[in-house]
């Protein structure tokens, strides 16, 4: 495999394909990180923006809010560097990407799968309280599978959101495709030039994210109601 | 046992003028980006149309999904270090993070209008075909602003969520709000109390954009209200 | 009403087919309906009657035989079909108003766009269809605040704007709440009166006996009957027709 991609692309450009095929792998790790670890936090705040008890939708509510209104960037300024900062304490920037991406994965998860279960119509919470269920039997035997099936291809779409989202971890020097992509560019060798080291790190972006926009659309299809 | 001095941010006079710059700098590019952003989006979604030939229906699909599949730092990126050197001719970085954040965000604004011209109920269009508007009428009077309205709150999130990326024009040094935080943090060490404040900009300006949207939400679709 | 710049006929069709893909909606359609005429389509949904008259001024493009409106064939590449559907109005089973327009609006654009008119005469021209539907009042409200026989009669001023001779109806009536379907039929009474050309698919057969010259019964795509509403109602010729007015009369 090496050798053909030498025989083809040149010994150096093979490296540099190489380097930044290898720095993929941190950029795969966080965003599954953040999407397994978000979609968990954002799955207990779904059921509590739904729940009868209100403090607990109030809390899920702000929650909700909060890390959709606060940047990505911010966010991971804030954990790699601001609380560093002030808590003297020494924060690893993988860390501070997980926990960032994890928090902003997780509230807009939450808003998708609300939304969903929000789209079941009333008659269906009806239907089960005639039937007798409660709160808990209602939603996990009746509506949340309907809710799945309308989720899913939002779900999937939102993973692209995610690994778009790792690339700016690079800020608080966190090692992934972005970072070395930068540092080769700005490395000043002959050939590794931004204008081709750039598009070479979009199209590796581009072939993980492609397919899941791709998978996101025609489950979309497949999903949609008739 | 905390400690906050958010006071450090505002020992300085220079430090608040480059927040009051940051602000100004970031929703100027922002609403710029946004304006150019739903003009070009509009034309690749207009490019989508049936009618269209082949060729600038295929152009549009593949620069949409070649945009909506990478990150915007990678196309600020190439767009302010590689074009420059395949033109050999520098522009300012301020130029440059416009001309991403353009055609980053036409791209989402396509897909969404897109959206929103399939949602116009085809009577509409025969409606218009039998009042012997033409093409380009029936699309202008009447589809355009009935798939504005449709899709309306569609565009104020993705436009927020845009927004909220922009901040990584600070990259290359436009000194936008983040770049101003940066450069407060940098001189007096206190960063978290510094990024709390920008988080608070950066919320607040959602506010305001929001606001602007719903205003016009209200005044110009008010037909959609008024049932 | 009449143009004697044409030659008779406000409609010609002769041998008329119509394809969706494989399945043939219309059949060998043959139809004459002369200037000042009043024709009414009926027969049961499927029929192909819908067809037909979208057929007329071209929102379907037929595949077989010629269709002559106002003197002009058409064609899937007629380079004047503005010309041929500004002299068409068209009223829409379910309406088709513009829902961000105002009613004055609705009925200002295409004089606007088509003939270029300048606003005041288009507005002129506007309220004085509005109140032959006898519903100016309304002008400045949107279709979304009107009941749907309101905004069925906006629409039939709509298509009365460009002042054409010809107008089609594709069940103008079937969407109605029943309380409402009298006031769109007066309406089109007194457009009858008037001496305008129509064509209309409707189940209104009271309607039909009042004004109809004609009355054609379609089934799967071809014209089964057509005749004076007298005989159509009291004598149907055909098996087809006796079952269909059996089961709507």
């Amino acid at each position: 495999m090496t050798e053909l991609i030498q025989l083809l692309l040149g010994e150096f450009h093979a490296k540099m394909l190489l380097v930044l095929l290898s720095a993929t792998q941190w950029t795969i790790y966080l965003s599954l990180t953040a999407f397994i670890g978000g979609g968990l936090i954002g799955l207990i705040f779904t059921v509590l923006k739904i729940s009868p008890i209100g403090w607990l939708r109030r809390l899920a509510t702000a929650y909700i809010w909060l890390f959709q209104s606060i940047p990505l960037l911010m966010l991971l300024f804030l954990t790699g560097l601001g609380i560093p900062a002030f808590f003297k304490i020494d924060v690893p920037a993988w860390l501070a990407a997980t926990v960032s991406l994890t928090l902003f994965t997780s509230a807009y998860m939450s808003e998708v799968w609300r939304g969903a279960l929000e789209s079941v119509p009333k008659g269906q919470w009806e239907g089960g309280r005639a039937l007798g269920l409660g709160f808990n039997w209602i939603l996990y035997s009746i509506v949340a599978p309907q809710a799945l099936r309308i989720s899913t291809p939002p779900t999937v779409g939102f993973m692209v959101q995610v690994i778009k989202g790792t690339s700016m971890a690079y800020i608080i020097d966190y090692n992934d495709l972005m970072r070395w992509g930068k540092k080769i560019a700005n490395s000043q060798l002959d050939g590794a030039e931004p204008y081709i080291v750039y598009p070479v790190v979009a199209l590796i972006y581009f072939g993980l994210c492609f397919p899941l926009s791709q998978w996101s659309k025609s489950l979309e299809k497949t999903m949609s109601p008739k | 046992m905390f400690d906050f001095r958010f006071y450090e941010i505002w020992r300085e006079s220079d430090f608040i003028d480059r927040l009051i710059n940051g602000v100004w700098i970031s929703v100027e590019l922002s609403t710029a980006g946004g304006v150019f952003g739903l003009i070009m989006g509009l034309a690749l979604a207009a490019a989508q149309s049936s009618v269209s030939p082949s060729v600038l229906r295929y152009a549009s699909i593949s620069y949409i999904e070649g945009i909506r599949n990478t990150p915007f730092i990678v196309q600020l990126f190439f767009v302010t270090f590689g074009l420059p050197l395949i033109f050999n001719y520098r522009w300012p970085f301020e130029a440059s993070a416009l001309l991403a954040i353009v055609l980053n965000f036409s791209a989402y604004f396509a897909e969404v209008l897109r959206a929103g011209i399939e949602s116009v109920h085809r009577g509409q269009i025969e409606a218009a075909q039998s009042l012997c508007l033409t093409r380009r009428q029936t699309f202008f009077d009447i589809v355009l602003p009935q798939a504005f309205a449709n899709v309306w709150p569609s565009l104020t999130s993705q436009f927020v969520f845009l927004f909220l990326t922009t901040g990584l024009i600070s990259e290359i040094g436009v000194e936008d709000l983040t770049w101003s935080g940066r450069y407060i943090a940098d001189r007096n060490f206190r960063d978290f109390e510094v990024f709390i404040v920008l988080t608070l900009l950066y919320v607040l300006i959602v506010f305001g954009y929001k606001a602007i949207f719903s205003l016009v939400q209200r005044y110009a679709f008010r037909w959609r209200v008024a049932r | 009403m009449t143009e004697d710049t044409n030659t008779g006929s406000a409609v010609v069709v002769e041998g008329m087919s119509k394809f969706f893909g494989d399945f043939q909606a219309l059949y060998d359609i043959d139809l004459t309906v002369d200037y000042g005429e009043r024709v009414v389509i009926c027969g049961p949904s499927g029929s192909g009657k819908s067809t037909l008259i979208r057929c007329l001024n071209q929102l379907e493009s037929h595949q077989q035989g010629t269709v002559v409106v106002n003197g002009t064939e058409l064609s899937e590449n007629t380079k004047n079909i503005e010309d041929v559907r500004r002299n068409i109005g068209m009223v829409f089973q379910s309406f088709n108003l513009f829902p961000h327009l105002s009613v004055l609006d609705n009925c200002a654009l295409a004089q606007r766009r088509m003939l270029k008119k300048p606003k005041a005469a288009a507005r002129e021209t506007a309220m004085k269809y509005l109140e032959q539907v006898k519903i100016p009042e309304q002008r400045d409200k949107f279709p979304g605040q009107l009941s749907g026989g309101q905004q069925q009669r906006v629409a039939i001023a709509r298509a009365l704007c460009l002042e054409p001779q010809i107008m089609l109806f594709d069940e103008p009536t079937s969407a109605l709440d029943p309380e409402m379907v009298n006031e769109v039929l007066d309406t089109m009474i007194g457009l009858a009166e008037t001496g305008m050309t129509m064509i209309c698919v409707t189940h209104e057969m009271g309607f039909a006996r009042q004004v109809a010259d004609r009355i054609i019964f379609m089934d799967s795509g071809r014209i089964v009957e057509m005749n004076e509403p007298e005989i159509f109602f009291t004598n149907p010729q055909h098996e087809r027709t006796k079952t269909f007015l059996g089961q709507i009369l």
